[in-house]
């Protein structure tokens, strides 16, 4: 078979190799060039080849099956050493191509990691109080004057309730990211995908160090108090996914 | 650090739509010789329906 080789994740060079089964089944391990590591595993090309990957990405299935996969690599690691995550289907074609990638990498990746270390990425995701109306309710106007003042108070209740709920957004982001070392707003969550009842207002990650943890999950705790229940929901520890960017490597 | 924490928290395993926020996340994805770009978020837009269900039986909703 004609294989490739898979990247979970960045780490040091001396990182321990972790007991876990990767993508489809597949041993992990370590390749290592200078100063840098990455956790890596073969993939088969059939499954893992640019064509493959493109009706691959599309089934959903596959789709959640390689997430969880990687997704357990990457814990694996981040329980034990410092990591980088990387995105999901990052591949090269050998283990040689991955240490020339690393060998670039290493001076910007040196320092993620450093910016990264006993850090934890904490999830906060607040939903309206209400669901914001769509459609206003046909009423019976007594004439024409009226329908029209009705409808453009209705509109400008819909627009100073958008107004708040952004406002509501950017405060519990700005204040939370002050008990943070660093912060990202992910695009807020479809309704439909997330399944809640209300929509999503913020959907924002948080880079935590173990000094600020206690600091951090009180705020988020007073602010929970202050909103009704499940309101502002806290998802985490996580490897630190939101805040390995491309630009930064 | 406390079991009386008042929001909800995720212990379980992470919701799937959490976890194809962070590993979708933005851009395109550099391989070594070859490029693969994943439009991550469109991506999950186009395949919105089969998203909720691969999200319902998930049971995490």
């Amino acid at each position: 078979m004609s294989t490739a080789t898979y990247l979970y994740a960045l780490c040091r060079p001396d990182a321990p190799q972790p007991a876990v089964r990767g993508v489809s089944g597949a041993p992990v391990r370590v390749v290592s060039a200078g100063e840098l590591g990455a956790l890596v595993s073969t993939v088969d090309l059939a499954e893992f080849g640019e064509q493959a990957l493109t009706t691959n990405l599309d089934d959903l299935s596959w789709l959640a099956r390689v997430a969880r996969e990687h997704d357990a690599v990457v814990q694996a690691c981040a329980r034990v050493t410092t990591t980088a995550p990387l995105r999901l289907a990052t591949i090269c074609t050998d283990d040689e191509s991955v240490r020339e990638r690393l060998r670039r990498l290493s001076p910007a990746a040196a320092d993620l990691l450093a910016r990264l270390d006993d850090r934890q990425e904490w999830g906060v995701k607040l939903y309206a109080a209400a669901p914001v109306s769509t459609s206003s309710a046909p009423r019976a106007a007594s004439s024409g004057v009226a329908y029209l003042r009705e409808r453009r108070d209705e509109l400008d209740r819909r627009a100073a309730a958008a107004d708040a709920a952004r406002r509501q957004a950017d405060d519990v982001f700005t204040h939370l990211a002050g008990s943070a070392a660093d912060a990202r707003r992910h695009r807020p969550q479809d309704q439909q995908l997330s399944g809640a009842d209300m929509p999503m207002l913020l959907n924002a990650a948080f880079l935590v160090e173990p000094a600020q943890l206690e600091t951090f999950r009180a705020a988020v705790d007073e602010m929970a108090r202050a909103l009704p229940p499940n309101a502002l929901v806290l998802t985490g520890p996580w490897p630190p996914y939101s805040f390995v960017s491309t630009e930064q490597l | 650090v406390t079991a009386t924490l008042e929001a909800r928290l995720d212990t379980a395993q992470p919701s799937l739509v959490d976890l194809l926020d962070r590993l979708l996340g933005v851009g395109v994805v550099v391989s070594g010789d070859v490029t693969i770009s994943l439009a991550g978020v469109d991506l999950v837009t186009v395949r919105l329906r089969a998203l909720i269900m691969t999200v319902r039986e998930d049971g995490d909703g």
